[in-house]
């Protein structure tokens, strides 16, 4: 009889451990596209107008004159380009969609989006979440592609302007 | 379909079949090609590597274009 009662004690006084189930569940959050692969890709992708750039660079240190510009380089470039036959589109390409797809492709590989329930209790309730993964190659690509468009954008309405005027 | 015709290492992708080594050999043949004809027509060395490079890199990206929807693919 004293054992029993020992053990109802014992039983009465044990923990039980606290659940909660409001609790956010662990999630995979999988990415749309394999991040190393776009990596990869990327670097091919913005290499073709990096190089470009660099000319244009190179063209204006060794050009230094009197009212010569940066983009007055790039002007002697692209009008060059848009000369030649059969490559006449080539400098649109590869200074505007090359970057957009390394944009897309790196984007799409640190990505995760999901609409959820924030709990039981809140049925019509939705919430939108973007997690963005934070890998370093593929950002950093995402950010030069975003240079390249700004530097093309730019050059394009500066020669817009320029000829209006 | 699934193809193997190429594997990652890095940046570099590399031929895993025999269809990779053709492609391959044909991106270096026609890399040789432009670089004996845009020689011929350049004034100066430095004229010369600026136009090759360029055209190289544009072989090197559609070649890992290429690359990059035919590689075999590990699974994680």
């Amino acid at each position: 009889m004293k054992e029993k009662d020992e053990f109802l004690k014992q039983m009465e006084n044990l923990k039980v451990p606290e659940v909660n189930p409001n609790e956010h569940p662990q999630m995979v959050k999988m990415a749309i596209m394999n991040a190393g692969r776009s990596a990869a890709l990327g670097v091919w992708l913005i290499v073709v107008p990096c190089y470009f750039l660099f000319c244009v660079f190179m063209y204006y240190f060794s050009h230094i004159r009197v009212g010569s510009s940066w983009f007055a380089a790039m002007f002697t470039l692209m009008a060059s380009l848009d000369k030649t036959r059969y490559i006449d589109f080539l400098g649109p390409v590869i200074m505007v969609v090359l970057p957009i797809i390394c944009i897309i492709i790196n984007g799409l590989a640190i990505t995760h989006v999901s609409v959820l329930r924030p709990g039981p209790d809140q049925s019509k309730v939705r919430e939108f979440n973007i997690t963005i993964k934070i890998r370093v190659w593929n950002i950093l690509l995402i950010l030069v592609s975003l240079a390249i468009l700004g530097i093309f954008i730019s050059y394009v309405m500066t020669e817009n302007i320029s000829i209006s005027n | 379909m699934k193809l193997n015709w190429f594997t990652r290492k890095g940046i570099i992708y590399w031929p895993a079949s025999i269809i990779g080594w053709v492609i391959l050999v044909l991106a270096l043949a026609y890399a040789i090609y432009t670089f004996i004809d845009i020689d011929s027509r350049s004034h100066s060395g430095s004229d010369t590597m600026i136009n090759f490079v360029f055209n190289l890199l544009l072989i090197g990206l559609i070649y890992t274009v290429i690359a990059y929807f035919t590689e075999a693919r590990k699974v994680d």
